[in-house]
């Protein structure tokens, strides 16, 4: 076993075993999957019926993603500087770079569980997608990008907020307003000219977008992300959130007082 | 060869002294208990030597190393409850077992053994949120007994715990005691420093003094300390008893106070006869042997806990 091994068990475990952790990305989304996907498709003509599900079901996944990178991470983190466990690893021969690998990968392992079942469940509902296997194979890399970017603001709420509860209901905040925001919680036409700009320019709602596009359809995403430009923002940007939140937890967490 | 070897160290939070000069030694294979009050820097000093805090001037070296360059030898154990509760008390010490590099088999091998000799083998699928304090106090000095740490630096471990837990406890640091660890006990209790072979008495981010505990007793020149329960506790009891006490120290207790005099069979009649004449009776009144709390107490007129 390594440092990342151990990390990576231990941080799953974690995940798996605290109820609300698993309440709040898992049985949330897929509650709005139930609520969007039978209350939500009323009047829609019955052909759309199954891609708007499929949309609403990518959407309440990035929601879960998000959640699982932006609220339990910062959380797990405040939770072991608070119970001292930051400040025994110091003392120890453990190096920071492995500790944050081991973190992420189990950030990794648990946000899948999540998509799975969030998926399943938005299948079981009528949940339906067209896709080719490029396309198919573009939005799991969308989703990659998803994590980075989630897990890369979790790192920075983790680094600094210090308590467990102030880590957990600022990351809860962020995902939150911006989700609402940024059209993963509505749909992008709905939302204001300013806003628009800002969820094509929020790495991830556009990534959002990017895997309805791919996986349902212009008209589902409400506007073609996939441009030249966005696209290469929305990698761009999610990488640096990402190597953003790996420095400065790796530096600051770890730093001597 | 100096386990630890502490020198003219300071560390300052701001304009906050918290050590100032601190100068320490202690052996290989030593057992040394750093006793002092909340505040005085004890904790401070115990996470420098452990590599977690930077000292802001001085200098200190572990096994003739830096501290990071020592970590391999460090066993530290926090103040707080480090374990965590999601996992079971097997479970954490295989992490720990997985950080430290060891295989998954041999770390199996290992974890079994360290439950078994901290006596928690039946409750090791457990998850720790179930463990008593005793118990997880138990189980995160087990973090520490892998084998590599030379010396175990133990903060405040029987801070929390009953009387019950804390015999358990004590007897696990005894049995350490045994087997020549370098061990660096943190705490606030004169009954757990006393087990150690020598103990330093820190104040305001000093350490004012350092001997065997029956020696520093003995150099505190207190023979007798007086131990009395009272019908009545108030100022003006204090008082009448500060008259009959070394510099006018008087410690109050559950049932009454306590306080020094070298001359418990002459003075005891008269204290009787004073609190009398106030109004007070006493239930019971009795010569003890003197503490480290008291040795501390004498030193620097405050109390310990």
């Amino acid at each position: 076993m390594g440092q990342i091994t151990a990390t990576l068990g231990r941080t799953i475990r974690e995940f798996i075993r605290q109820k609300s952790v698993l309440f709040w990305t898992v049985a949330w989304p897929i509650l709005w999957v139930l609520i969007g996907c039978f209350s939500f498709t009323g009047n829609v003509p019955d052909v759309i019926v199954p891609h708007l599900r499929g949309s609403i079901t990518i959407s309440m996944i990035a929601f879960a993603l998000m959640t699982a990178g932006m609220a339990n991470l910062p959380g797990n983190i405040a939770s072991d500087r608070e119970r001292g466990l930051l400040s025994k690893l110091k003392s120890m021969p453990i190096d920071p770079w492995r500790d944050f690998v081991g973190r992420f990968l189990g950030l990794l392992a648990f946000s899948s569980l999540a998509l799975i079942s969030i998926a399943l469940v938005g299948y079981i509902c009528g949940a339906r997608f067209s896709y080719t296997i490029i396309g198919a194979w573009q939005s799991i890399g969308f989703v990659f990008l998803i994590i980075f970017a989630s897990s890369g603001i979790g790192m920075l709420i983790g680094t600094f907020i210090k308590h467990v509860h102030g880590a957990i209901m600022t990351g809860v905040g962020i995902t939150v307003i911006s989700a609402a925001i940024s059209g993963v919680m509505a749909p992008y036409s709905s939302l204001p000219w300013i806003l628009q700009q800002f969820a094509r320019t929020f790495p991830i709602s556009s990534a959002n977008s990017s895997i309805i596009y791919l996986l349902a359809g212009e008209d589902y995403a409400g506007y073609n992300p996939l441009g030249i430009i966005q696209t290469s923002l929305t990698i761009t940007m999610s990488i640096i959130l990402f190597a953003v939140g790996m420095i400065v937890y790796s530096r600051l967490c770890w730093m001597k007082e | 060869m100096d386990a630890v070897y502490v020198e003219n160290m300071t560390k300052k939070y701001g304009q906050n002294e918290v050590l100032r000069g601190v100068n320490l030694r202690i052996e290989e294979g030593e057992f040394y208990a750093l006793m002092g009050p909340n505040g005085s820097g004890k904790t401070t000093l115990a996470s420098i030597i452990a590599s977690v805090k930077s000292p802001t001037s001085g200098k200190i070296e572990i096994y003739g190393k830096p501290p990071e360059k020592a970590r391999e030898f460090i066993g530290y154990v926090p103040q707080e409850n480090f374990s965590s509760p999601m996992l079971t008390g097997k479970e954490n010490l295989l992490y720990f077992a997985g950080l430290l590099g060891y295989s998954k088999h041999k770390a199996e091998e290992i974890a079994n053994k360290l439950l078994d000799k901290i006596g928690l083998s039946e409750d090791a699928d457990k998850r720790v949120s179930e463990y008593s304090g005793g118990m997880r106090k138990r189980l995160e000095v087990a973090t520490v007994l892998f084998p590599g740490a030379r010396i175990l630096i133990l903060d405040e471990p029987t801070t929390g715990l009953d009387p019950s837990a804390r015999r358990k406890f004590l007897g696990l640091i005894k049995e350490l005691k045994g087997e020549k660890t370098t061990i660096l006990l943190i705490t606030h209790i004169g009954a757990d420093a006393e087990l150690a072979s020598r103990v330093g008495l820190i104040d305001k981010g000093v350490i004012i003094a350092e001997d065997k505990p029956e020696k520093l007793k003995k150099a505190s020149g207190l023979e007798n300390v007086i131990d009395i329960e009272t019908a009545i506790k108030s100022e003006r009891v204090a008082n009448v008893l500060s008259n009959f006490s070394e510099k006018q120290k008087v410690l109050e207790t559950d049932l009454g106070y306590r306080f020094y005099c070298n001359e418990f069979e002459r003075a005891t009649p008269e204290i009787v006869r004073a609190l009398d004449a106030i109004g007070c009776k006493v239930t019971k009144i009795e010569a003890a042997e003197p503490s480290l709390e008291d040795v501390f107490f004498r030193l620097t007129e405050k109390t310990v806990g």
